[in-house]
């Protein structure tokens, strides 16, 4: 009797102290102009602290007062419409630049009166046909000046018009090149801390699962039916993959297939994945300076990515973050003083939450979650770093780790199923001398597999669980 | 004492995962599975509420945290079918932990798809609810935690859309499809295809079975449709012919196991109205359950938003408009006359009088097709391109009053291309050209009710009117 009496008081005690979201970030909706439907598409910080957006239905508006302690004074001017289904802006130079589903464009007030009246046509050297999935998604200028558009397939099965499933740069004197071939759906483009650029490509023919790939210039992306358009760059067409293939053994084929850097496995990390967003903040937004964050449309969330490249391939970790978005999120813009915009739309899809559209600002309270901060890959194994000083007895203990990994069918059918399972071995954990990270020697590390961390038992010399436990890890390469 | 104690934490914290996922499933048998079956389906024969494939599973699991704490009392639909039976509470009896591994095991068991359980979530789900001291009725929990619309009896949906001309059911394993979609709300809907005749379109998923036994289904169409559950054809709408009339429903049964079961559903359309619907329910049930946007009594069709010109000024539209191309630009001047601008083919290509257009179609669900003016009649001015392959679209700019000016780049030349709304229902169309030597040949089709001639000739430096008569 006595015993059982101990063991049910220890465990309530030993309930860790848990760790919410609001302790750490705050969501705040901002307020729209009333009676529009503004389901955004685009955002661009512009002088003054004003936010553009664009929405679906061709306008574009801009809000004053979105860093503002009192959100409801927001002041929203409609500076164009008429525009079609932008999905990318920046500022620059007293313009706005758009990347509009026929062309990118520079906006700008030459009469001073609020509004848009020069509407120019940059460059529209791609095709559209009329089919609402030829979505075109735009960056900013990249270090060159060049604008990276990724252009949809023609429904998903087709690439009816001319550079359907190919990424291409402008450049800033308005020529196209056709840089990357491959892509299926995207739903959003942007760049790392470094400077490269990735896109999200969505579950479905040749992609097994979502993921976040980069946009090597020269690469071929997995999803053959834009390869017709070699011809018209005069460039070899990559070869076919091979159907029910895997990625890594494509790749091992045909190198500058490259694999996808970080696969959100689907279902478990969201299901449409969208923005991408560096953090650029320095630490204003949370302790994950560098690291990029992806915007997710059917869960409504927030993830975030730590990438590495090894052996000159990116790959790395997604974690999850924020979550709780009343509508399915779009695009994503971080301002360097670490204020987050979101916005989004359910868009004839469905997706968590009870809102339509959505445009809310985030901010970090300045309280750290304790949480994995990066995940790096050794040759056997994983090195963990973490926002806080560990409790060394769990994390030096293998038994507050497990791993599974497995992968995905590379097929012309739509997604797959997690395959070729594999259970790796945590053979031991290391606390560094730092008390920050931990040092895993894994048996069983499988080269091209989703490598699914779980660390439920780690625990902060403070007493907290982590507040996310699990980090899938995309291995396409295995240090030597 | 405070040795044992550290050391009973330490042997706690050791619990590996996989461990605790198994403990859900032993939890599960201990408390659970007396009355809603080893198996999910809802112990003898399923006098007991089913937890496999249930509706209740999904959406905010705070829903099924606190049924668990506080019981459940009083009537309530599972999967199509009514319950009303007592379930204890169970908040005294489990600890957050215990709660947490049995939802996390029936939320993935059986094919169950539910959100993860957190044991912070039981936590603060306790605490909200602390003061409750009488079971849930379906209605309030209904209240705080809405069941999602997108949960229908049909799972992991995919659309499939093919174009053709057929009269009957084609194969379409033999068919290149054009589009492939995921269809999260569970519901068939022939008009997010967003065509009007010749086409097709395959559904292929899992019809969650909420029990073992057998389930009657309804099919209607318009055209033809075909429904398959486990490879087996289970009711037929052959050919062409309307919906709604009664004379092509067709039904069908089928026994089932509980959970997953793969299905498929075949449609075509010719001309005309088109449009599918399906219901199904388990045997001995009243009401059919919907998993199409259609039933046999309702109508397809996206709301209207027709755009008129705002504040006196010219209203834009660029989309996809039909008699266009996909580079369409429509613009909706005051005094009701109309145009589309192609900056495909460098040229005005529609002109009318009356309603500007109708957003509805590209503005609501995703968006589909090319929409035709707001006019029963349209004029086409040409539909080709009117100027040399090299000429390139270098985009408008907008009066005071919101009137376009388009910018064309030729050989050392440049085009500008200027209208505006005129008196008596014309527009005014000023064409300048400037740079160069070349005279440039502007057709403007063959309408002579509209504008007398056919052509003009275009000097630099020497700007042209041509004035549309569109009333």
């Amino acid at each position: 009797m006595r015993p059982l009496l101990f063991l049910t008081a220890l465990t309530a005690t030993s309930f860790a102290q848990t760790q919410k979201q609001s302790e750490f970030y705050t969501i705040e909706p901002i307020p729209l102009p009333p009676g529009e439907i503004m389901e955004i598409g685009s955002i661009a910080l512009m002088p003054d602290d004003k936010v553009a957006v664009t929405t679906r239905r061709g306008d574009l508006w801009i809000c004053e007062g979105a860093y503002g302690d009192d959100l409801s004074k927001v002041k929203w001017t409609r500076f164009a419409h008429g525009l079609h289904e932008p999905l990318g802006m920046y500022w620059k130079d007293g313009s706005l630049y758009l990347t509009q589903r026929p062309e990118f464009s520079r906006l700008q007030d030459s009469n001073g009166d609020g509004t848009a009246d020069v509407f120019e046509t940059i460059n529209s050297d791609w095709g559209i046909n009329g089919d609402y999935h030829e979505y075109a998604f735009g960056t900013p200028p990249d270090k060159n000046g060049d604008v990276w558009i990724t252009l949809c397939l023609t429904g998903s099965g087709g690439a009816a018009s001319d550079w359907r499933g190919w990424t291409v740069r402008i450049t800033p004197d308005g020529k196209m090149i056709p840089t990357c071939s491959g892509i299926r759906s995207p739903g959003g483009i942007g760049f790392n801390a470094e400077g490269d650029v990735f896109y999200t490509d969505n579950q479905g023919l040749w992609n097994g699962s979502s993921s976040l790939k980069w946009l090597k210039p020269g690469s071929f992306q997995g999803n053959p039916t834009g390869n017709k358009y070699h011809k018209l760059a005069n460039l070899p067409a990559p070869p076919e993959p091979q159907d029910k293939s895997r990625v890594l053994a494509e790749h091992l084929k045909f190198p500058d297939y490259i694999p996808p850097a970080v696969v959100l496995p689907h279902g478990k990390v969201g299901q449409s994945p969208t923005a991408i967003e560096p953090d650029l903040s320095g630490g204003k937004f949370g302790p994950w300076a560098g690291q990029v964050y992806i915007g997710e449309q059917t869960h409504s969330q927030v993830q975030r990515v730590f990438l590495e490249k090894v052996n000159g391939i990116y790959q790395g970790a997604v974690f999850l973050f924020l979550e709780g978005f009343q509508c399915g999120i779009i695009p994503a813009k971080l301002d360097e003083r670490g204020v987050l915009f979101v916005g989004g739309s359910n868009r004839g899809w469905a997706s968590r939450g009870n809102q339509p559209f959505n445009f809310d600002r985030i901010k970090w309270t300045g309280k750290t979650p304790f949480e994995i901060l990066t995940m790096s890959a050794q040759p056997d194994g994983f090195t963990l770093t973490f926002t806080e000083p560990l409790d060394p007895a769990s994390a030096a203990n293998p038994a507050s780790y497990s791993m599974e990994a497995w992968t995905y069918i590379l097929q012309k059918g739509y997604g797959s199923p997690e395959v070729d399972k594999a259970t790796p071995i945590i053979k031991s954990a290391s606390v560094a001398a730092d008390g920050k990270s931990v040092r895993l020697v894994i048996e069983g590390l499988v080269r091209g597999h989703v490598h699914h961390l779980k660390a439920p038992g780690v625990k902060s010399a403070s007493g907290l669980t982590l507040w996310h436990p699990d980090a899938f890890y995309t291995l396409n390469e295995i240090p030597k | 004492m405070i040795p044992l104690r550290y050391t009973l934490l330490f042997c706690l914290s050791l619990l590996p995962t996989h461990l605790r996922a198994q403990d859900g499933e032993q939890l599960y048998g201990l408390y659970c599975a007396a009355c809603h079956a080893p198996d999910g389906k809802g112990a003898t024969g399923g006098a007991f509420p089913p937890l496999a494939g249930s509706e209740w599973i999904h959406g905010n699991p705070k829903r099924s945290v606190a049924i668990i704490l506080k019981g459940l009392t009083g009537p309530i639909e599972v999967s199509g079918k009514s319950y009303n039976l007592e379930m204890p509470p169970q908040g005294d009896a489990l600890t957050d932990d215990q709660i947490g591994a049995i939802l996390n095991f029936v939320h993935n068991a059986w094919g169950n798809t539910g959100q993860e359980v957190k044991r912070d979530l039981v936590r603060v789900t306790r605490a909200e609810f602390e003061s409750r001291t009488t079971p849930w009725t379906a209605p309030e929990l209904l209240k705080l935690f809405p069941l999602e619309k997108q949960d229908t009896a049909l799972a992991n949906l995919t659309s499939r859309v093919y174009k053709g001309q057929w009269n009957l059911m084609p194969d379409f394993n033999k068919i290149q499809a054009e589009n492939v979609e995921e269809e999260h709300k569970g519901i068939l809907d022939t008009a997010l295809a967003a065509m009007k005749e010749d086409f097709g379109i395959v559904w292929e998923g899992d019809f969650m079975a909420p029990v073992d036994g057998e389930h009657l289904f309804i099919l209607d169409a318009d055209d033809g449709a075909r429904l398959i559950l486990n490879g087996q054809p289970v009711a037929e709408v052959k050919g062409l012919g309307p919906m709604g009339s009664g004379k092509r429903i067709s039904k069908g049964k089928a026994v089932l196991k509980a959970g997953a079961n793969p299905v498929r559903i075949e449609y075509f359309q010719g001309k005309g109205e088109q449009g599918i619907s399906l219901g199904w329910k388990l045997t001995g049930a009243k009401e059919w359950q919907w998993v199409s946007a259609q039933t046999p009594k309702s109508k397809p069709g996206t709301p209207p938003i027709p755009l008129t010109p705002q504040d006196g000024k010219t209203v834009i539209y660029r989309n996809f408009i039909e008699g266009s191309t996909a580079r369409g630009i429509g613009f909706g001047f005051p005094g009701a006359v109309n145009m589309v601008y192609s900056a495909d083919h460098l040229a005005p290509e529609l002109m009318w009088s009356g309603g500007f257009i109708d957003a509805g179609r590209h503005w609501t669900n995703r968006g589909q097709g090319f929409q035709p003016p707001l006019a029963d009649e349209v004029v086409t001015l040409t539909k080709q391109p009117i100027l040399a392959p090299s000429a390139r679209f270098k985009g408008y700019s907008l009066d005071p009053n919101g009137n376009p000016t388009f910018h064309i780049k030729l050989d050392g030349q440049l085009l500008s291309d200027a209208f505006a709304p005129g008196p008596d229902g014309t527009l005014i169309r000023t064409l300048t050209l400037s740079g160069g030597a070349s005279v440039l040949e502007i057709p403007l089709g063959d309408n002579p009710s509209v504008t007398p001639v056919k052509s003009v000739s275009l000097a630099p430096g020497k700007p042209v009117t041509v004035t549309y008569h569109l009333k």
